[in-house]
């Protein structure tokens, strides 16, 4: 019987140095989203790039949180 | 107790008696040795069987009968056989073991059925190997004593080989932990030799021969016993295997009677308790990491961890001594790597870990093994080298939607010998690992939404006060003056390309593409102008943007001078580029327009900036 052993998709060593990259650039991007929401007013704010901003910051907010987790030890 | 114990032995002598007759009589035993092995709190029996064929048929099985005394003890039991002889010997074959209830025999017997590998016809002999495992079956006496007392147990059993076949020749050797023996029943050729008591060799004796043996002596050990052992391993396919044991352990050995002496445990070693139980000793796999050990009110720090290569050696001691009668509880837990432990073949995934603790040597009552696998897991099944009861749970845990798929493994009396190693097969899509990531994200996304939908709905509640109409104004003007803002800009910008487009024609001389981008301009700068005029028509028209009016008006103004003056330098220079006109001559020509378009250029940007601030 031929079996090959499962490893992670991802090096576990990488965890906390991706999760400190990606969790950087995902409250850069949410730092971004807030001052467009503050600065811009209501009729000249555009729906698109909010949400596109949005999806972009809560991708890497939410790999960067998985990271943090994996890395502190809480194996999801 | 040892006296009922007798008296139940003596009841099943009687049936024996009565049944002998109907015993099996084609097989005959015609060598057993026994070796009790009482060195531990678990016994453990090794017999060595030759069994033989008189008879005319062929017999594939031969039938082990143990007393109900000792088989509801019983936790283990094994029967193997080595191929070939001598020297040639291989390593042991198990042979399958069944539990049985042949007619005709006395109920006080449990009968198990060892199916031997081929047919024994008349005449032939084979050589058996059984080893039977016995928890609880040393009995404290007396069952309580003080702290500087030795600890003494009873061992009761036969000496005689009990079975439904004649027995020609056997012998019985108990091996106790030290020489210090109490008392034991002597029989003709009985000899205690250092540590171990030989009975026999006894011969010829007919089926369910029967004499009692008791033998009283020290021991040491410290009877841990696990009432309750629940061993959680939780598989995460992003790396990582996670045990948790939770323990509920007592001392299964005499019971202390009079106080516990500290100082007398402490500074006094021949009082201190010698059956005390002082620490564990929990062999963990190797790569074995985050290792703790608590219990309810927090962390137990007397532990000590050693790791190498091969093993990971934990050494836990309980927050007091443990003696007879006493309980304690706690948790142990340590993460393992993933790939030590989980492999794939033909499609399915299968974790292969041990099943029993990984403490030594102790009596587990009552295990239940779960193993949690990730969410989305299918197709489950579990693969053990002995029964168990078996069913499956949902638990939840981190980032659950539907929970995660349990397989619980439930068994009684788990010795050390139980601690192999079985399989959980199951199917899963490397896919479903992106569930937990997806969770965390829609969350955060969720979190965005919300922000954008309070920043566009209108929460006043009185849409027609005078307050809320300016406001509303204020916004409009606002948001015109931005536009116009970026109006402006993208005219600065078209500044820019007329003025690199003449620059490149000094350079090049490319008169084609400089006109080019001339035309383009032109173009933009209407486009750009047809959208300012209704945004100028409204500040112009409204009564709030009063204060930013006359500064737009100007700006605008000023940017339409700045335009002129551009396309004149650009006609300019165009144009005495093609008549060939010396270059210094043309830079006399656009002098002055060029120092005007520098004040124009830093007044449009002082009004930029000062619009920026309304």
């Amino acid at each position: 019987m031929a079996s090959k052993p499962i490893t992670s998709p991802v090096p576990v060593e990488w965890y906390p140095s991706l999760s400190v990259l990606m969790l950087s650039i995902g409250l850069v991007l949410t730092a971004s989203f807030f001052i467009y929401e503050a600065t811009s007013s209501k009729r000249s704010r555009s729906l698109s790039k909010e949400i596109t901003i949005g999806a972009v910051a809560s991708f890497f907010l939410g790999f960067g949180s998985l990271f943090l987790l994996l890395a502190t030890g809480v194996y999801v | 107790m040892a006296a009922s114990t007798s008296l139940r032995f003596a009841f099943v002598l009687f049936w024996i008696s009565v049944l002998a007759s109907t015993a099996l009589s084609d097989l005959v035993i015609s060598k057993i040795d026994r070796r009790v092995d009482l060195t531990s709190q678990i016994v453990r029996v090794v017999s060595t069987l030759k069994v033989e064929n008189r008879g005319h048929d062929t017999v594939s099985e031969v039938l082990l009968p143990f007393p109900d005394i000792q088989a509801k003890n019983m936790a283990y039991l094994k029967s193997s056989y080595h191929e070939g002889k001598g020297k040639g010997k291989q390593s042991a074959i198990s042979l399958p073991v069944t539990l049985v209830h042949p007619e005709g025999m006395p109920p006080e017997l449990t009968f198990y059925s060892v199916s031997l590998p081929r047919g024994l016809g008349k005449g032939d002999s084979f050589t058996l190997d059984v080893l039977t495992v016995f928890a609880h079956s040393l009995k404290p006496f007396p069952a309580e004593i003080t702290q500087a007392d030795a600890q003494l147990v009873v061992y009761q059993d036969s000496a005689y080989y009990i079975s439904p076949y004649e027995v020609k020749v056997q012998t019985l050797a108990v091996r106790l932990p030290s020489g210090r023996v109490e008392s034991y029943t002597k029989y003709p050729s009985t000899k205690l030799v250092d540590s171990e008591i030989k009975y026999g060799p006894f011969e010829n004796l007919p089926p369910f021969s029967y004499i009692p043996i008791a033998v009283h002596f020290e021991s040491s050990y410290p009877f841990v016993v696990v009432q309750e052992l629940e061993r959680e391993i939780e598989i995460s396919h992003w790396g990582n295997v996670q045990i948790t044991e939770h323990y509920n352990l007592v001392h299964g050995g005499a019971h202390i009677k009079g106080g516990f002496s500290r100082i007398d445990y402490q500074s006094r070693p021949p009082m201190r308790g010698e059956s005390s139980i002082r620490h564990l000793i929990a062999r963990l796999p190797p790569r074995a990491h985050s290792v703790y050990y608590r219990d309810e009110i927090g962390n137990i720090s007397t532990s000590h961890l050693w790791a190498n290569s091969k093993m990971t050696h934990f050494e836990i001691e309980p927050r007091y001594p443990l003696f007879g009668g006493w309980r304690t509880s706690f948790t142990i837990g340590y993460g393992l790597p993933l790939r030590d432990f989980l492999f794939e073949s033909d499609g399915k995934r299968f974790l292969n870990t041990t099943f029993g603790c990984p403490i030594n040597e102790i009596i587990i009552d009552h295990l239940i093994v779960k193993v949690v696998l990730p969410e989305g897991s299918k197709e489950i099944s579990a693969t053990v080298p002995f029964i168990t009861n078996q069913w499956q749970e949902v638990k939840y845990s981190h980032l659950d939607i539907v929970g995660r798929p349990v397989i619980v493994l439930e068994k009684t009396n788990v010795v050390p010998e139980h601690n192999m190693h079985f399989q959980v097969y199951y199917k899963f899509n490397n896919l479903a690992l992106l569930m937990e990531p997806f969770l965390l994200i829609s969350g955060f996304f969720f979190l965005f939404i919300a922000c954008i939908v309070y920043m566009h709905t209108d929460m006043s509640i009185s849409k027609s006060s005078a307050s809320y109409l300016a406001k509303q104004q204020l916004d409009e003007v606002r948001a015109t003056v931005q536009q116009v803002q970026n109006i402006i800009n993208r005219v600065l910008s078209v500044h820019n390309k007329l003025e690199t487009s003449l620059r490149d024609l000094s350079r090049t001389g490319d008169v084609q593409s400089c006109k080019a981008v001339r035309k383009a301009a032109d173009g933009l700068f209407k486009d750009l102008a047809k959208e300012l005029k209704p945004l100028l028509g409204f500040l112009q028209s409204s009564p709030q943007a009063s204060q930013i009016w006359p500064k737009v008006e100007e700006l605008v103004a000023k940017e339409k001078e700045m335009q002129e003056k551009l396309m004149a330098k650009h006609s300019t220079v165009v144009d005495s580029f093609e008549k060939k006109h010396a270059k210094r001559d043309v830079e006399n020509r656009v002098a002055s327009i060029e120092q005007k378009l520098a004040i124009l250029r830093q007044e449009v940007d002082e009004l930029l900036d000062t619009i920026d601030d309304f």
